[in-house]
Formats: structure tokens, C-alpha cells, sequence
């Protein structure tokens, strides 16, 4: 008896050692690295200097904080990420629906690996597939050209705008809305709907009243992701905004790799990452509220 | 004329036959059951009525109109679901009046049907509860509370027994029962559970393979039943079998008085006797008892005690009340059974 409790606590405390690894992971390549960010971003600026000193300042802070064109950023970063998540989520929840509520095995993997296919290919050479289509010379310009809409030597700004960085953003960030609002609409137990419809709710009725409320905690976690995976994207802006759209990201480059402005750069990150945090604290009350009181 | 009415319903899926060409005929205010194993397509024939299947062929009618295509929302039935399907993201009010909401009616009204609803099923005061903050025993009553508030001319029961633990079931089929009464709905009961069925039903069609074998009420079911199937899926059932000939049935070298025996001279038939219905007695000179045999076996079971009986080569299997006056009768007896004639149904 003894010896058979002594070993259900010992596999109890070895159970803690299986997320040892990761924790090791997470520390050395997140806690640590993002806490020396926080400490940079308190140091004086000194041009080329990236080791930490001892020396704390709020400079940079109050320089961000004083320049329009930082603060223009930091709004034109959080628009950014709500259009993105906004579209994301308008264009991904049918697609999600289709493949939840497709029970066939077969056509439901394939519907899936559709989606994952977008995932497989580097996003430097999806967005340059999209120049293609976008640019200047590219085939919706042509096509409007060549149905003389526009003149032959002009053409529709598609890219290298506000705009195009959108249309880049959504693309990279569908299959992660798609696959999380797949997991959410499945658990959806499908006699909800049948109750609905059976109380004299029609298909239409039935999908606002239940299913798509249900949907609610999928939409707000999908939202959350495409917004953190769109303020913090560096190279969509670059490739798609043609460094035109300055939002956050491109700008700590511009200090980082530009100008070897390390603490600034460090300052802006940690906006960033303040804003992501803002984000999933607005997240935490309203999934708070769509699951009745209580999360 | 039936109140509700099915025509020569088919429903295939692929090529597996769930429903085969089913006739039906359900009168207004009954609580009818369907019976039989899983898989016996007494859900399909459920989910057809309440409009979430359509049959491939074959027609539903209620009231005399034709319901076959009319979607769930505009055919006017309540179901209540295994699983009760109380939707988790509302309050128990906001579940209640979700079809009273989809009918137009206005706040005061709902409010007020809402509320006698509660009362009704013995929940009054946990309107602003969710879903979690249930019972088993009382989702279902809220379940029921949110169809009944819709005043629904059928009833659907599917299988609402089977996720609550022993002691609920039997009180909820009692309060099921009672609700059904007062309230005076035709109601169609889907169960694997024979005994829901026997207890609660007014009439019961027992299924199996898609088909319905016998329909009666449970007095018929259990003591008539029409085939050896249904002789065995309700109940215990003792099935000796023996061959016809006048007056009965040869099982052994005894002839035993049985019901239904008709068909040719010397036809080979299961002679069904349940085993509460026989009465076990040392063997003595007086009445003639139907067939006698040798204790095998005896098994306690407070209420009442088992034995199997040896006889001819066939085991019976016998229930007897644990009263004191009654013989005990050890392994090894030779004992005589007694049953009325009307208790011996031969069987195909």
C-alpha cells in the first residue's frame, strides 16, 4: 500500500519534469531575451552600443512619446491589426464553417490541406506571387489596360500603400483564423442548432442566435492572433508598403539596423509588445463576457 | 385517422436501409413509444418527424396535412434532446423564451410564460443560471420547460433518460409521465429501455433492422408479443422449444395449453413463459402442473428468489417471491410448474 502511494506521488512530481524543456526553451529564448530588451530600452542612447549598462533613463520613452510621427505609427500599427483581424475574420469564418461541418473524411482533409498548403511556401515568396498581381506592371493593370479602363501609361496604386500591406497581411494571416475557428465551430455540439431550429428558428436565425455566438471565443482568439501577427510583421510592410507605411516594426528597423540606434529601437519594441499585451487584456474581458460570466 | 401519420417512410443512407417502408399511425394526446436496440431506426424515424431528415420516400402527414418537406422551424414540434442541448452561452430564461422570442411575441408575455414554464418543471428562481450551473435532472427539465412554453402540437423524447444516473431516471420518468398527462400532448418517446417504455407509454412500437414488428400497448408487448425477438429484447423470457399439435404445444412428451398457436401440426415454435409467471411446487398428487423438472440452481436476490429448473433437457429459468410460506426448495428438487394456460405464448 505504502510503497503503491509513494509511487502515484513520484509519476505526480514527474509529471512536472515533461514541461521542463520547454520552460528552458521559453526562458533562454524568451524571458531573457525580452527582459534585456526592457533593460536596453532604459539605457541612454549611445549610437553602435548594445551591451546593457547600469545607467536608467526614461529618454527614450519621453522621445517617443513627444514625436508625432511615432506616436502616427503606433496608431497606424493598432488600425493595421484590427482591419487585418477585422477582414480576416469575415473572409476566413465561411471557409471555416464549410470545413467544420464537412463529416466526409476525405473532403475534409483535403479542405484542410488547402489550407495548410498557403503555409508551406516562405512569405517573402508569397508576397512577391502577390507583386505579380498587384505592381504596377502587374495582371489587374494590365487587365485594366487592356479593357481601357485606365490609360495605357498609368496605373492603380495596388501596392507600396496602406492598402497593400493589408491585402499581404490577411493572406499570411487566413490559414491561422481559418484552422482556429475550424477547432471552435467543430466543438459546436450540431443538436444546438437542430434545438434552434426545431424552437422555430429558421437556418438563417438559428446561426445568429446560436451557432455564431458559439463561434464567439473562436472569433476573439483568431482576432487576437492575426492581431499580434500583424503589428509585429516586419516583412509584409516592407515588401507590400515599400517601407512607405510606417508603422512600428518598419521604424524599429530603421533605428536597429539603420541607424544603430539600439535603445530606441529597444523602446519602440517594447510599445509594440505593450500594445500585443493591451490586446490580449481587451481579449481576456470580452471572452470573459461570451462565456457567461465566467472565463 | 391518425393524428400523425407516416406513409411508407424509406430512409436510406448510402446503401444501408435505416428505415424500411414504415407505417404509422399515432393518435392525438398518446404517448407512443418507439422501441428497440440501437441502431434499429427509431432516431432517423425521430429526426425525420422533427424535419432535421428527410425520408427518401414515402410521406409524414400530422393532422392530416403533409409535413414531408416543411422545414423543422414550420412543422410546430418540440424535441428534447439526449444530451438536452441547452444552449450554454444563455440563461436558463434566455433558453426557455428562445421560441417565444422567434414567434414575435412581446417582453411582458414572455416573461410571464417564462416564469409559469419554471414553475411548471420546478425551477422557479433559476432563471439566471447557465447551463454549468445544472443538474443533470434539472437540464432536463429545462429541456422540457423550453419546448412546452412553445405549445407544440407533438412532443419529441429522444432517448432523455439515458444520461441521468439510475435513482433520477426512475423519478423523471414518473414526472415525464405526469407533465405529459396534465399537459395532454401527443408525445413520441425514442428508448433502447424497455422498461421506460412498459412504465411510461400508452402504446409502443418496438423496432428492430428498420422495421417495426408489433405495435400495442404494453400489456400487449409484454404478454403477446409476436415474435421471439421481441419475446426476448422485452423482459426475461423463458423459450422452450417443442412442436404444435392440438392443444397446445409438445414440449418433451407433455402437451402445454399455449396462446397463439396457430399453424400446421408438428411446426416447430418457442414456447414463451416469463419467469415471474410461473409457480414452483414440491411435486405432490394433486393438480396436474404443466411440466416438471429438478431444482438446477438457486440464486438469492432479496426480493425474490432464481432458480433454473432442469426439464427434459431444457432449462426454465423461475422467479419466486421471497415470501416465508413459500417452500423452500434446495438444488437437486424434484419440482412441479404451475402456470396458467393464458401465460404459454408459442412463438414462431
Amino acid at each position: 500500500m505504502s510503497a503503491l502511494s509513494t509511487n502515484v506521488f513520484a509519476q505526480a512530481r514527474m509529471k512536472w519534469l515533461l514541461v521542463v524543456p520547454l520552460l528552458a526553451f521559453f526562458v533562454v529564448f524568451f524571458v531573457i531575451p525580452v527582459g534585456l530588451l526592457f533593460a536596453t530600452s532604459l539605457n541612454p542612447q549611445a549610437i553602435g552600443q548594445v551591451a546593457v549598462t547600469a545607467d536608467l533613463t526614461l529618454d527614450n520613452y519621453l522621445r517617443f512619446f513627444s514625436r508625432s510621427n511615432y506616436l502616427l505609427a503606433a496608431g497606424r500599427s493598432v488600425i493595421l491589426g484590427v482591419i487585418v483581424a477585422a477582414i480576416t475574420v469575415v473572409v476566413a469564418y465561411p471557409m471555416a464553417y464549410v470545413i467544420a461541418k464537412t463529416e466526409h473524411p476525405g473532403r475534409n482533409t483535403f479542405l484542410l490541406i488547402l489550407v495548410l498548403a498557403a503555409m508551406q511556401l516562405d512569405m517573402v515568396i508569397r508576397l512577391y506571387g502577390m507583386m505579380v498581381i498587384l505592381g504596377d506592371e502587374g495582371l489587374i493593370n494590365q487587365m485594366l489596360r487592356g479593357l481601357g479602363l485606365i490609360g495605357a501609361e498609368s496605373s492603380v496604386q495596388l501596392m507600396y500603400n496602406f492598402m497593400g500591406v493589408v491585402m499581404g497581411l490577411v493572406q499570411f494571416a487566413l490559414p491561422f483564423m481559418i484552422l482556429t475557428l475550424v477547432g471552435v465551430i467543430r466543438g459546436i455540439d450540431p443538436s444546438l442548432e437542430e434545438a434552434a431550429r426545431s424552437l422555430g428558428a429558421s437556418r438563417r436565425r438559428a446561426f445568429l442566435r446560436v451557432t455564431l455566438p458559439m463561434s464567439m471565443p473562436g472569433i476573439l482568439s483568431g482576432s487576437l492572433l492575426v492581431f499580434a501577427l500583424s503589428i509585429s510583421s516586419y516583412i509584409v510592410p516592407a515588401l507590400m508598403g515599400g517601407f512607405r507605411v510606417g508603422v512600428l516594426p518598419i521604424h524599429i528597423f530603421q533605428q536597429v539596423a539603420e541607424g544603430a540606434r539600439f535603445q530606441f529601437g529597444a523602446t519602440i519594441a517594447v510599445i509594440l509588445f505593450v500594445l500585443s499585451a493591451l490586446a490580449v487584456a481587451i481579449y481576456l474581458r470580452l471572452g470573459r463576457r461570451h462565456s457567461g460570466g465566467l472565463a | 385517422m391518425g393524428f400523425v401519420q407516416f406513409k411508407g417512410v424509406t430512409k436510406t443512407f448510402g446503401k444501408s436501409v435505416a428505415v424500411d417502408t414504415m407505417d404509422l399511425d399515432i393518435a392525438r394526446g398518446e404517448f407512443f413509444s418507439l422501441l428497440g436496440p440501437s441502431g434499429c431506426g427509431k432516431s432517423t424515424t425521430l429526426r425525420m418527424l422533427a424535419g432535421f431528415v428527410a425520408p427518401s420516400t414515402g410521406s409524414i402527414h400530422v393532422h392530416g396535412r403533409d409535413i414531408t418537406r416543411l422545414p423543422p422551424e414550420a412543422r410546430d414540434i418540440g424535441i428534447v434532446f439526449q444530451n438536452y442541448a441547452i444552449f450554454p452561452h444563455m440563461t436558463v430564461f434566455d433558453n426557455i423564451a428562445f421560441g417565444l422570442v422567434e414567434r414575435g411575441e412581446n417582453r411582458a408575455d414572455i416573461k410571464r410564460k417564462v416564469d409559469a414554464a419554471l414553475d411548471q418543471v420546478g425551477l422557479g428562481g433559476f432563471g439566471e443560471r447557465f447551463e454549468r450551473q445544472l443538474s443533470g435532472g434539472q437540464k432536463q427539465r429545462v429541456a422540457l420547460a423550453r419546448v412546452l412554453v412553445i405549445e407544440p402540437e407533438i412532443l419529441l423524447l429522444d432517448e432523455p433518460l439515458s444520461a441521468l444516473d439510475k435513482k433520477m431516471r426512475e423519478e423523471m420518468k414518473f414526472w415525464i409521465k405526469n407533465i405529459q398527462k396534465s399537459v395532454g400532448i401527443t408525445t413520441i418517446y425514442v428508448t433502447h429501455d424497455q422498461s421506460e417504455a412498459l412504465t411510461m407509454s400508452d402504446r409502443i412500437a418496438v423496432m428492430n433492422q428498420g422495421r417495426i414488428l408489433q405495435v400495442g400497448s404494453p400489456v400487449e408487448i409484454y404478454e403477446r408479443p409476436n415474435s421471439r425477438f421481441i419475446a426476448e429484447f422485452i423482459g426475461e423470457s423463458n423459450l422452450l422449444s417443442g412442436r404444435l399439435t392440438a392443444g397446445g404445444v409438445r414440449v418433451g412428451d407433455t402437451v402445454v395449453p399455449a396462446a397463439q398457436a396457430q399453424g400446421a401440426d408438428g411446426a416447430e415454435v418457442a414456447l414463451l413463459i416469463r419467469p415471474e409467471q410461473i409457480r414452483l411446487e414440491p411435486v405432490t398428487e394433486g393438480e396436474a402442473p404443466m411440466l416438471t423438472g429438478r431444482v438446477a440452481d438457486e440464486v438469492y436476490q432479496g426480493a425474490l428468489r432464481r432458480y433454473q429448473v432442469e426439464t427434459g433437457g431444457q432449462t426454465v429459468t423461475v422467479e419466486v417471491p421471497n415470501r416465508p410460506d413459500l417452500a423452500q426448495l434446495p438444488p437437486g428438487a424434484e419440482v412441479a410448474l404451475y402456470w396458467t394456460p393464458e401465460s404459454g405464448v408459442a412463438l414462431r
